[in-house]
């Protein structure tokens, strides 16, 4: 992986590009953990606080110190431009859920969807894919050569491997690209099976014992969220 | 009327006169010098006598009764004697200046003092020493002749006061003195006396001169059921011993006054000199001595005691442990739908001195409800000739058993070995247990062999309880007293046990902790929302929601209040075990038994617990932040507690003492040892290490390192191991 920096121009005074996202100008960049009624969708409690750090770390962008959880059913979702959404257990939306959802994509918003299991065929995979489709339509191969891979960091191998992959934890397979629905040339839901949940959910503090910086793919993530 | 002298007669008196008034001052010199004479006699002999009986008790004091041994009588002796004697001397060189500075002149003016003459009698002795001619016809020999006589009286008169004054002073410290010698030496008689009563008869009369106790050898003879042979061992202070044995003490020098033996961890305290009394037996052997006490479970102090010495020996007895089981196979509790083949048991036996027997115990109970049978079946039993090690193995035929559903298997390994003594109980492994499963209980899923929960076997061991409680019950009549009492008392035990476990659950349930760092326990200062009152657990006022919430980041969780009324019934059952009443009891087991149902059918919850909040700081992480250069809080270490502040004093002391009596301080510590070993074993270890320091000590060995490391496990200081930056220092 060649990691290039890419300045992002007006630290952290980005103008809205789209509805969903930036309630005001100068206001900062707040992670959001999708709360779904199915399921655990809290099992990666680390995982915020990393992708905040990380995103402090690399970037001059305004970010909020501590991330939020934020009901699927509410459309306070409508505030974050970038959702986080992780679990173990079988995913099945509400009617409520859907719509508020539906209309999160289509005004913009980015969903990230990882599952936690990491397994062929899981009950969160199955299932979690399923809603994707009635949502927002079928999950396709994200291309390596997607901007989202130079948001930031340049991944020219596309999505970074896990540690959970290499050592054949799960389905003791390394997943060559992400899922994705686009709308347009616009990405609304990344569907990820690489276990980033398990990747990125340690305590900020320990990162200085990694010898590579294992959360750049989340800064990628949300610079995409903010600047597309 | 007389006629007048002529001149030539009045001079030949006035030379008489003079001459007899030279003679009167001459006489008075000499009294004079007399009485200061002795006076400063007296005094010397005061001062002498006086630093004799302060040199005494310096020696007393200041020499180490070890030093004291190794010098002779004769040097504590001669010693002081010499010393006072020079001081003595001293005094008399001092004091004698004044006598010798006595002359007729100086005796004249002391006359003249007492006297009033004028100074004429001074003038007349000068003249008369100088050798001058005495004028008979002069003033002065006039004044001499008339008013020496009288001068002369009052001087004896005043010379007798003065010699009572000198004296008086000497006489009453010297009469001072002497009352003290013989005081203490009629202390000292007394003494002697008293303990002379207190010897054995046999023992030779007579003054004795103090002799420390001579080597004696020990003799250590096991129970007879350990079939192992006496070892003897030569002159020691330490020994370890299986309880029970016998140990003999042989000397062959002088008997001792006494022997005494201190239990030092049984409570027998320095007064009771009842229960030391019975520990030892001394009694004359030949031309010596021969002391026994048995071995127990504990450390035990033996002290021989004659005149102002004592040997210690040490007995740290070791008890004899019950056989130890594992069992193997089965590995686990498991839950069978169907029996289909012979069940294979397997178990290890260990025990310290050897085996005599072993086997399987299968408790099989089947019912439901309030209706259950019990049936023991014994299969495997073997037997040892003394074996440590064993391995027991069987095969349990389960459908001979003729098991249904609901039925459950209680299996264990008991094994025995050769100790006489009932009360020990026998050996057991920990108990598996198989359950047969009903057909409500079959679901969609197949079942899967897992061990009941903790709740369930809770209910079981209570169902047996109760069951056994009933039985024994119903055969009260026929029972004796004692055996009922008995077995009443075993059931208790049960129910004790049933009672922590059922204990523990409430517990677990309120801090999600199973045997963690932090457990805990009721009266352990914190607020689980329970409260122990006369034994039962209630829920205290602070917390009646039976939520628990420990600071902001702990878990809240529900104290479970049926198995806390479980908890609380089998209290009262218990105790009601323990007075042989099993028909109080069974009623509270009953109640228990419904609390464990009630439990087993409530809803159960599934915490995870809050996940942590972290707050990044977005400052730091951009080195952005300020350091406050605030350094961490040190806190002081907290009081050490009472027990081992008295052992740390003890270890101080021992240390100071380890520099001029190393004997005395490896008694010291060895006691120490002894006494900590019960509850402070690792204390002990480290105490032996200091004691082989001592041991291995020559002069000028650093013995320091140590006692440091025995002070740090005392305070429980944890060091961290030094890395190769460290500055070093005792490690």
């Amino acid at each position: 992986m060649v990691a290039r920096r890419y300045a992002v121009s007006t630290a952290g005074k980005l103008s809205p590009p789209h509805a969903v996202g930036v309630p005001g100008a100068g206001a900062p960049f707040v992670f959001a953990t999708a709360q779904y009624d199915s399921g655990d969708w809290d099992s990666a409690p680390m995982v915020p606080a990393n992708v905040i750090d990380a995103v402090a770390r690399y970037t001059s962008l305004a970010v909020a110190p501590q991330g939020v959880v934020v009901p699927l059913s509410s459309e306070a979702c409508f505030q974050y431009p970038l959702l986080f959404l992780t679990g173990h257990l079988p995913v099945r939306f509400s009617a409520r859920e859907v719509d508020v959802l539906r209309r999160y994509l289509r005004r913009g918003g980015l969903l990230f969807v990882d599952d936690h299991n990491h397994d062929v065929d899981g009950a969160f995979h199955k299932t979690v894919r399923e809603e994707i489709a009635r949502v927002a339509g079928a999950l396709v191969a994200l291309p390596k050569t997607h901007p989202l891979y130079r948001a930031f960091f340049v991944f020219d191998n596309g999505p970074p491997t896990t540690s959970h992959e290499m050592n054949g934890w799960g389905d003791n397979l390394v997943h060559e690209h992400l899922d994705a629905v686009l709308f347009g040339t616009r990405l609304a839901v990344l569907y990820s099976n690489k276990d980033y949940s398990s990747e990125w959910s340690y305590h900020p503090d320990n990162k200085r014992f990694l010898s590579v910086d294992n959360t750049k793919f989340a800064v990628n993530l949300v610079v995409y969220a903010l600047t597309r | 009327m007389s006629a007048p002298k002529t001149p030539d007669a009045h001079r030949a008196s006035a030379t008489r006169t003079a001459d007899a008034v030279m003679q009167d001052v001459s006489t008075i010199e000499r009294a004079l010098r007399t009485t200061l004479g002795f006076r400063v006699a007296l005094q010397a002999t005061g001062a002498g006598v006086a630093s004799w009986m302060l040199l005494q008790q310096l020696l007393s004091a200041a020499l180490p009764p070890s030093m004291r041994d190794v010098l002779s009588p004769g040097v504590l002796l001669v010693v002081p004697l010499m010393a006072s004697a020079t001081v003595a001397a001293l005094c008399v060189v001092m004091l004698w200046r004044n006598v010798g500075a006595i002359s007729p002149v100086r005796t004249a003016l002391w006359i003249e003092e007492h006297g009033g003459t004028g100074f004429a009698l001074v003038t007349w002795v000068e003249q008369h020493r100088a050798g001058q001619a005495v004028d008979a016809a002069s003033t002065l020999a006039e004044v001499v002749g008339s008013a020496s006589a009288g001068a002369l009286q009052a001087s004896r008169e005043a010379l007798g006061r003065l010699a009572r004054r000198a004296m008086l002073g000497p006489v009453l410290f010297l009469v001072g003195a002497i009352a003290v010698l013989v005081a203490q030496s009629a202390v000292t008689v007394i003494s002697q006396r008293r303990s002379a009563a207190g010897r054995d008869t046999s023992a030779p009369s007579g003054p004795r001169a103090a002799v420390p106790l001579g080597p004696w050898r020990v003799r250590i003879v096991p129970p007879t059921y350990t079939k192992r042979s006496a070892i003897e061992l030569p002159d020691t202070n330490a020994v370890r011993a299986l309880s029970g044995s016998r140990i003999e003490i042989v000397g062959r020098d002088a008997m001792p006054d006494s022997v005494v033996g201190r239990a030092l961890s049984d409570g027998v305290g320095e007064g009771d000199s009842a229960a030391r009394g019975r520990m030892v037996t001394l009694a004359a052997q030949g031309s010596g001595w021969h002391a026994a006490v048995t071995a127990t479970d504990g450390p035990l102090e033996v002290r021989a005691l004659r005149d102002r010495f004592a040997k210690l020996l040490l007995v740290e007895g070791i008890a004899d442990s019950v056989p130890q089981l594992l069992l193997t196979t089965p590995a686990r509790d498991s839950v069978l739908r169907t029996v289909t083949a012979p069940l294979g048991l397997e178990a290890t036996v260990h025990d310290d001195l050897g085996l005599v027997s072993a086997e399987f115990e299968v408790v099989v109970s089947s019912g439901e409800g309030e209706q259950f049978t019990v049936r023991t079946v014994r299969v495997g039993a073997r037997t040892f000739a003394g074996e440590r090690d064993a391995r027991l193995r069987s095969v349990l035929d389960l459908a001979a058993l003729a098991l249904g559903p609901g039925d459950v298997v209680h299996m264990r390994a008991v094994a025995r070995d050769a100790n006489p003594q009932q009360s020990r109980g026998v050996g057991a492994s920990d108990t598996r247990s198989i359950r047969i499963a009903r057909p409500s209980e079959y679901d969609s899923v197949a079942v899967e062999p897992a061990p009941p929960p903790d709740v369930d076997k809770s209910l079981l061991s209570q169902r047996m309880l109760l069951m056994l409680t009933e039985r024994l019950d119903a055969r009260r009549a026929r029972l004796d007293a004692v055996v009922l009492r008995s077995e009443s008392r075993k059931l208790a035990i049960d129910q004790s046990r049933l009672r922590q476990a059922v204990g523990d659950a409430v517990f677990q349930r309120l801090t999600g902790e199973q045997g963690g760092e932090h457990a805990h326990s009721v009266g352990d200062g914190h607020d689980h929302g329970v409260e122990a009152i006369g034994g039962k657990l209630a829920l205290s006022g602070v917390n009646s929601q039976g939520m628990l919430e420990e600071g902001d980041d702990a878990p809240v969780v529900a104290i479970n209040t049926p198995l806390l009324e479980a908890y609380n019934a089998m209290w009262d059952a218990g105790r009601a075990l323990e007075q042989a009443d099993t028909r109080s009891a069974i009623p509270f087991m009953r109640r228990a038994l419904e609390s464990i149902e009630r439990a087993r059918a409530a809803s159960r919850l599934y915490l995870r617990g809050r996940p942590p909040t972290v707050i990044v700081d977005i400052a730091k992480v951009r080195l952005a932040g300020k350091d406050t250069s605030a350094p961490a809080q040190r806190e002081a270490r907290s009081a050490l507690p009472t027990t081992s502040l008295g052992r740390e004093r003890r270890l101080l002391a021992a240390a100071s003492l380890a520099v001029t009596d190393a004997r005395a301080a490896r008694d010291s510590l060895a006691v120490l040892r002894a006494e900590a070993l019960a509850d402070a074993p690792l204390f002990a270890v480290a105490l032996t290490s200091v004691l082989e320091s001592l041991t291995a000590a020559r002069e000028g060995t650093e013995v320091t390192a140590p006692f440091v490391r025995a002070r740090r496990v005392l305070g429980g200081i944890q060091r961290v191991p030094s890395s190769s930056w460290s500055r070093g220092g005792t490690p």
